[in-house]
């Protein structure tokens, strides 16, 4: 491991989904490479196509055409190689924090003692000491998504694939989870994908941010973002990194914009 | 703290008012009855055998457990013979509803294939059966039929409801964490569903009972507190009619309490409220 490997690779990603009358085109020759250990924030204006990406990775959603290999083998459904974590949580809700952790584990049929020990070392992973017998209906919002991600890592997978998961939370939470997601990221050294539409999270947390064109959804830029962690929000480096992905996002946002007033004129006019 | 005392105390109290209101409701009914039933025992004594004292019922009810009536049964028969078929009835119902509620709410085709029957079926009371019933199928398996009826359309619709309600994104979590098709039914879609098998139960149980009386009402081997009903008001003794009454009115009380007490075990120990 050079920390050059490629972990997750798409090629000519291709995805169209079939509409009320026409067919709707929602990734076009879509290409992204993540290396292992990499952090990479996938971002752009709502209906990009981003989340489609995501699920397509995860073998939730199948393609159209295209390629994705993932640790070297080619994704043809979902599998326990990639864990995923979701904005609405997805918890099981007759299921304790421990019992949802441990659900990985029962699906590879390991013993009791082994499960208990994965999720208890999980737990203290993610800071929920104390919580083990706690239903997810019980839980503040950041702590239910503390268990997502436990859950996700608890099958020790090659890649977390993370759907804006910090997206349900309000402000202040959502800063901390962010600090805490980048402390477990360091603790486990898994390759994330992680979609967001908040430039500040993506600055704040990627190696690089891959900004994404308005529907049909290719990768528009790829920008790095060499900045130190823990980053400062409010340095000069920061702002002008935000400044910069942000103009890149403004013109599909614009684009985006644009498509929908013609809609709505068109749909005026008939 | 405060207020946590405070909310306490407020449910206590709030008990207290609810059970003195019960309390005072059922004793403004029990001397109105008594009042009514002396007003005719003064005024017209022809139909003072229809509706005997309080007292008079309460006596009966306590004889009916102690004296064997015309049929050589005590009351403890009859409530045995009646929860047999109600159980039965209940058994064969869930045996046969859930699996098909659980293919119908999961399989298109098996929805295809079942709903038209069941929209036929659902909407016809199920006492419509008991003279069919009765004489195909004998006073022996025709009341228990009749229950079957009753508690099988409640169940099969609320499962198949909740395994429609099942949300795919617990399904979806269920496949990227390993899960194989025999998981998602066992671990997803089951315990997803069992609130619903539940308000099934419950409902079903209620239609249950009232499909009994009515079944034993046309006649029932080994009697039943329905046949018990039919059999004693027809002998014009109409304290003992209303005892069985009471008896039913105790049971249909005790069976959802004890559906109630299981739900709520159930969602304890599942995490639901």
């Amino acid at each position: 491991m050079d920390g050059h490997e490629v972990n997750i690779r798409t090629q000519r990603l291709f995805k169209a989904f079939r509409g009320d009358k026409k067919e709707v085109v929602a990734l076009k020759d879509f290409a992204l490479d993540v290396d292992e250990g990499e952090f990479v924030c996938l971002l752009g204006p709502s209906g990009c196509g981003k989340t489609t990406v995501l699920r397509i990775i995860a073998g939730l959603e199948t393609k159209s055409d295209g390629q994705v290999v993932v640790s070297g083998e080619e994704v043809t459904g979902a599998g326990p190689n990639r864990g995923v974590v979701f904005q609405e949580f997805a918890l099981f809700p007759w299921r304790t924090v421990k019992k949802n952790i441990e659900f990985g584990l029962e699906m590879k049929n390991l013993p009791l003692a082994e499960r208990e020990a994965v999720s208890s070392r999980y737990i203290d992973l993610v800071n929920l000491e104390g919580f083990e017998d706690a239903h997810p209906q019980q839980l503040s919002g950041g702590m239910k998504q503390r268990v997502g991600i436990a859950r996700a890592l608890a099958n020790d997978p090659a890649v977390l694939l993370m759907d804006e998961p910090f997206g349900a939370l309000d402000a202040q939470t959502r800063n901390l989870m962010q600090k805490e997601l980048l402390r477990i990221w360091a603790a486990t050294k898994k390759t994330i994908l992680f979609v967001t539409h908040s430039v500040d999270e993506a600055v704040y947390l990627a190696d690089r941010i891959v900004v994404m064109t308005a529907r049909p959804g290719k990768v528009k830029q790829v920008i790095p973002v060499g900045l130190p962690r823990p980053r400062d929000r409010t340095s000069a480096e920061f702002i002008s990194i935000r400044g910069e992905v942000l103009e890149v996002l403004e013109e599909e946002f614009e684009k985006t914009m644009m498509r929908e007033l013609s809609k709505t004129v068109v749909e005026h006019k008939t | 703290m405060q207020s946590l005392f405070e909310l306490a105390r407020d449910a206590i109290s709030r008990n207290w008012k609810r059970a003195l209101l019960a309390i005072v409701s059922v004793a403004v009914f029990v001397v109105a009855w008594n009042l009514y039933s002396s007003y005719l025992d003064a005024n017209l004594s022809g139909y003072r055998e229809y509706v005997p004292a309080p007292a008079e019922v309460v006596e009966a009810f306590i004889d009916s457990f102690q004296t064997p009536g015309t049929t050589g049964l005590l009351m403890t028969d009859h409530i045995f013979a009646s929860l047999k078929r109600v159980f039965l009835g209940f058994v064969l119902a869930l045996a046969l509803a859930v699996p098909s509620g659980l293919l119908m709410g999961r399989y298109p085709v098996a929805e295809g294939l079942g709903m038209p029957i069941v929209e036929i079926f659902r909407p016809i009371p199920p006492i419509a059966w008991i003279p069919v019933f009765s004489v195909v199928l004998g006073y022996l398996w025709g009341p228990i039929a009749i229950v079957f009826l009753g508690i099988f359309f409640p169940v099969l619709y609320n499962i198949m409801l909740g395994v429609k309600s099942v949300d795919p994104l617990l399904v979806d979590a269920a496949k990227t964490l390993g899960a194989e098709r025999k998981h998602i039914f066992f671990k997803v879609i089951l315990p997803f569903t069992t609130p619903y098998l539940m308000t099934g139960i419950k409902v079903g149980l209620g239609i249950g009972w009232m499909c009994i009386v009515a079944a034993e009402m046309v006649g029932a081997y080994g009697g039943g507190v329905g046949f018990y009903i039919w059999d004693t008001a027809e002998s014009k003794l109409f304290d003992y009619a209303y005892a069985g009454i009471a008896v039913i009115a105790i049971l249909g009380i005790l069976t959802t309490g004890v559906a109630s007490q299981v739900e709520r075990r159930l969602y304890a120990w599942m995490g639901m409220k």
